[in-house]
């Protein structure tokens, strides 16, 4: 193994010692308490190459590094020797609005890349979690989505060519910046969710699309949350067009009205609906928005419109317990459980002692469970059980969960990830394929790949 | 031919039953060819079994004795994807054509490959639901068919291609193992195998399964005509409907030799003498399609239209799209062959590939029809010829490579919803390096190992490619290897 003296020097002469961390400044980008040899920040997609290939011959752990908002995700690394910082290579390396298509590398911050698309009132479609922190690389990489999911889909859908860098330090682009294209295997959405473990995305164009001329939300209050999902039913089932169906359990509900302000009572269900056209269209769909929560049992309503709107689905997008240890929960379930997942959720809670708040994109199937702990000594094994039988909820419901985020006492307790079913073995090939030496964030993904 | 032959049809007749086994010589042309003609190979036999554990055992046989095989649809796929360069076992899909169920709450189908793309949405509709992938060939083409070339159709500026609505897969692997990809829920753990699956050309694996998204019927669709008096205005036109901010279900493009060969087929009520006609639709909540007509006809009238037409019923609605969805066959009318390309180009550069195609279609001496899905920049030139003419075929497949050459170099691709298959092959390197290349055959030694499933598809093989017969003789024969 090379000496730490040795390994800095070499990387110092790569990138310059400048931009390389060592020491007790490497702590900062440690992964699950394991605190990498190096930090390195390249500059280009060549010396991010040059990096990969000196990691590949000395057989160095690389974990690849955004901004750090989701590096709670995944497995503990087997070993991490060099964490490759990617915010240098933020630029934008083409847009052509009336083509709405735009290249960006990936340590862009997903807000700043949205600023430069917003000029011509066009996005990304993306509205993961702390989307003003996170990068445009660490949100593919996690396949992290948001809310606005259910109108536009995730990343996977208009992720249309991709720079990566391969476990080799080998440079390939996958796809084309053209919003369809079938030329060759699609080679962008193998990396989508993959955490850097099959190469590291350098570069991904997307196909853009415009912002909508108008979006309100109708935020409605539902005794019960199984009369929430009767609601939700019909309007799946209606021919109204949302950008996002959100259910927030009472925690959650109360919590995201008291950062915006808004009156709630407590013990109430939230059902948002955010509604993005033509104003005249929005405003015909909020109104039977309305008569359709009243219908069902919807307590009261409120419109929310401006600052309000962007406020309450931030607030959404990032609601967690700021306070105490916590954990993230994340279950993909058959839209018509989602009910039942809330009801799992908070009997699991209760029974291991955990203060619980919920948010779930119910138009996707998709539940957020954040899991906060008063007391230090029961809550990693009071997860771990909320984890086991949440997992056992949602398999037998056709669906999965996955831990976001819990500190490493949670997760050597549990399978972050849960098992990957009959396809693994495929799953182990492809990583065999891509990266033989494992040095790619070796362990942190399913099933330990 | 086929060693031991005699035995494996017998071992593969007791799999699928002697009535699923096909090996009489005139019986097996019917899959000789696929939606182009222009390539044939025959396969040494055909089984059409009707359930995934026929399939596996079918596959376990071939994986055993070595003996390449390809899983075939409706055969309407215009790339030769899925013909049986090497001979060997042709696995015909369309008696696996039953949908599964059905599953409104969580908006879900499942359905065999077989079943034909349109059956579905005729299945759901009067619920009020549909499928949204819609290819051209949608009255024929499999869904099977349609996951393995990622097929698009005229919807996908608005709802993209099939992959965009495939949730999960059951696939047998070319070692016969059964395998679930993805499901009916999203974001399954682990790496998108199903995203890497769809548009993998039947060269990774047999889907027994599909598991396909179902959409609500919109409240409210308007299809408008908007004639033009040439090319370019309607493709600033286009442009221009992108550039406002609109995303319409469809913008679908026709010139005149277009307009002349469906107006005398089906009739539509095109202008004969119009340079361009655009077909755009746009569906939604009543209020917004209401307020986007207005927007769409003024980028039309800023790019000099001559007349836009705003469909009053659904008769007239479907008597446009008649004539779109007619045109392809429609060609007969004005050229006994055409040669159909299917590159991408990005929206802005519209204007100026329809100048070059014009231009070398003087070259040429070959007259072009352009039906085309403008909305995303997917060409597709009809490069009109006379096989009877000796050389008219190898002169249109020149021609069409310029296409793909000129599309390459405005930064698109070579094709956008037909696929490689056996037909681009040897231009993939046009678009992608040894090293892209390379990448992507890793993904296919994951899934498809030793190669015996549908070899000779996707990536080039650097030989020169046997060019048209003689006159009179329709197509090139796949002179292979142990294959008379």
């Amino acid at each position: 193994m090379l000496s730490e003296d040795i390994l800095i020097q070499r990387l110092g002469a790569i990138l310059g010692p400048e931009h390389v961390v060592a020491g007790p400044g490497a702590s900062a980008h440690a992964v699950d308490g394991k605190i990498p040899r190096a930090v390195t920040f390249p500059g280009s997609v060549e010396e991010l190459s040059a990096v990969i290939a000196f990691a590949s011959a000395e057989r160095l752990g690389v974990a690849p590094w955004g901004s750090g908002t989701k590096v709670a995700l995944g497995g503990v690394p087997e070993r991490l020797d060099i964490v490759v910082g990617l915010s240098r290579l933020n630029a934008l390396v083409d847009y052509v609005p009336e083509d709405m298509t735009a290249t960006f590398q990936v340590g862009m911050l997903l807000k700043d890349a949205q600023a430069i698309l917003g000029q011509r009132g066009q996005w990304i479609a993306l509205d993961p979690p702390y989307a003003d922190r996170a990068t445009v690389g660490g949100v593919l990489a996690t396949n992290s989505s948001g809310p606005r999911r259910f109108r536009y889909g995730a990343a996977r859908d208009f992720l249309i060519a991709t720079r990566v860098v391969h476990a080799d330090g080998k440079i390939t682009k996958g796809g084309a910046k053209v919003v369809k294209n079938v030329t060759g295997y699609d080679i962008p959405k193998m990396h989508v969710g993959a955490l850097g473990t099959l190469g590291i995305l350098a570069e991904a164009t997307f196909r853009l699309y415009p912002i909508p001329p108008a979006e309100k939300t109708y935020l409605a209050a539902f005794p019960a949350v199984e009369s929430e999902q009767r609601v939700i039913t019909q309007l799946l089932d209606s021919s109204l067009v949302p950008n996002a169906v959100e259910l927030l359990d009472r925690e959650a509900a109360r919590q995201i009205a008291g950062q915006i302000g808004l009156p709630w009572q407590a013990g109430q269900y939230g059902l948002a609906v955010a509604i993005g056209s033509v104003p005249e269209a929005v405003d015909a769909q909020i109104a039977a928005l309305r008569t359709l929560c009243g219908n069902g049992g919807g307590l009261h309503g409120h419109v929310l419109d401006g600052d309000t709107h962007h406020g309450f689905w931030r607030a959404v997008r990032n609601f967690t317990f700021g306070d105490g240890q916590r954990a993230v929960l994340k279950a993909s379930v058959l839209l018509a459980k989602v009910s039942e997942a809330v009801r799992k959720g908070e009997e699991v809670a209760t029974r291991a002692g955990l203060r619980l708040g919920i948010v779930a994109e119910a138009g996707s199937g998709i539940l957020r469970y954040s899991l906060c702990g008063d007391r230090p000594e029961g809550f990693p094994q009071g997860v771990a059980e909320a984890v086991n039988t949440l997992r056992a909820f949602t398999r037998e419901a056709g669906g999965s969960l996955v831990v976001l985020e819990a500190p490493p006492e949670v997760k050597a307790r549990v399978d972050v990830w849960g098992p990957a079913g009959s396809a693994f073995s495929l799953m182990q090939r492809l990583k065999e394929q891509f990266d033989p030496q494992r040095i790619l964030n070796p362990g942190r993904f399913v099933g330990g790949l | 031919m086929l060693k031991d032959k005699a035995r494996i049809v017998r071992e593969l007749g007791k799999i699928v039953g002697p009535n699923a086994v096909i090996c009489e010589e005139d019986e097996l042309r019917v899959y000789d060819t696929d939606g182009l003609t222009i390539f044939k190979a025959m396969p040494d036999v055909v089984v059409l079994p009707n359930s995934a554990g026929q399939v596996a055992e079918v596959v376990k046989v071939c994986h055993r004795e070595k003996v390449p095989f390809v899983a075939r649809g409706s055969g309407t796929g215009l790339s030769g994807g899925a013909l049986p360069l090497e001979g060997g076992v042709l696995i015909g899909l369309n008696r696996m054509n039953r949908i599964l169920e059905i599953d409104y709450e969580n908006k879900r189908a499942v359905v065999e490959p077989g079943v034909i793309n349109v059956w579905l949405t005729n299945a759901i509709a009067a619920r009020g639901y549909y499928y949204a992938p819609d290819p051209a060939s949608q009255l024929a083409c499999s869904i099977g068919g349609n996951v393995a070339e990622n097929s698009g159709g005229v919807r996908t500026p608005k709802y993209g291609v099939t992959t965009n609505h495939i949730l999960g897969l059951e696939v047998v692997l070319p070692d016969g193992e059964l395998v679930q990809l993805g499901g009916k829920t999203l974001d399954t753990p682990g790496y998108d195998l199903v995203g890497v699956f769809v548009g993998s050309e039947g060269t990774f694996g047999i889907a027994t399964k599909v598991i396909a998204r179902i959409m609500k019927k919109p409240e409210a669709v308007k299809t408008l005509m908007a004639v033009f008096e040439n090319l370019e205005d309607a493709s600033n036109a286009v442009s221009g409907i992108v550039a406002a901010g609109i995303v319409p279900v469809s913008i679908e493009m026709m010139d005149n030799n277009a307009i002349q060969a469906v107006e005398k087929g089906v009739g539509a009520g095109y202008p004969l003498d119009a340079g361009s006609v655009l077909v755009v639709e746009v569906d939604g909540p009543r209020a917004e399609v209401e307020a986007l007509v207005h927007p769409i006809t003024e980028v039309c009238e800023k790019n000099h239209v001559r007349e836009v037409r705003l469909a009053k019923d659904d008769a007239e609605r479907l008597l446009l799209w008649k004539g779109r969805k007619a045109a392809f066959a429609a060609m007969g009318q004005i050229s006994p062959d055409y040669y159909v390309q299917d590159a991408v180009i990005p929206r802005t550069k519209l204007p100026q590939i329809m100048a070059y195609i014009a231009d070398l279609s003087k070259k040429y001496g070959l007259r072009v029809a352009n039906v085309f899905h403008a909305g995303d920049g997917n060409l597709h030139p009809l490069i009109l010829y006379d096989s009877r003419n000796e050389g008219e075929l190898h002169k249109a497949e020149e021609m069409g490579s310029e296409i793909m050459k000129a599309c390459i170099g405005m930064g698109g691709s070579i094709t956008g919803e037909h696929g490689v298959g056996r037909e681009k092959r040897e231009y993939m390197p046009l678009m992608y390096t040894e090293d892209d290349l390379e990448a992507m055959k890793k993904v296919k030694r994951v899934f498809n190992p030793d190669g015996v499933l549908n070899p000779g598809k996707i990536f080039p093989t650097g030989a020169k490619d046997v060019k048209a017969g003689p006159s009179g003789q329709r197509g090139i024969v796949e002179k292979v290897l142990g294959h008379s």
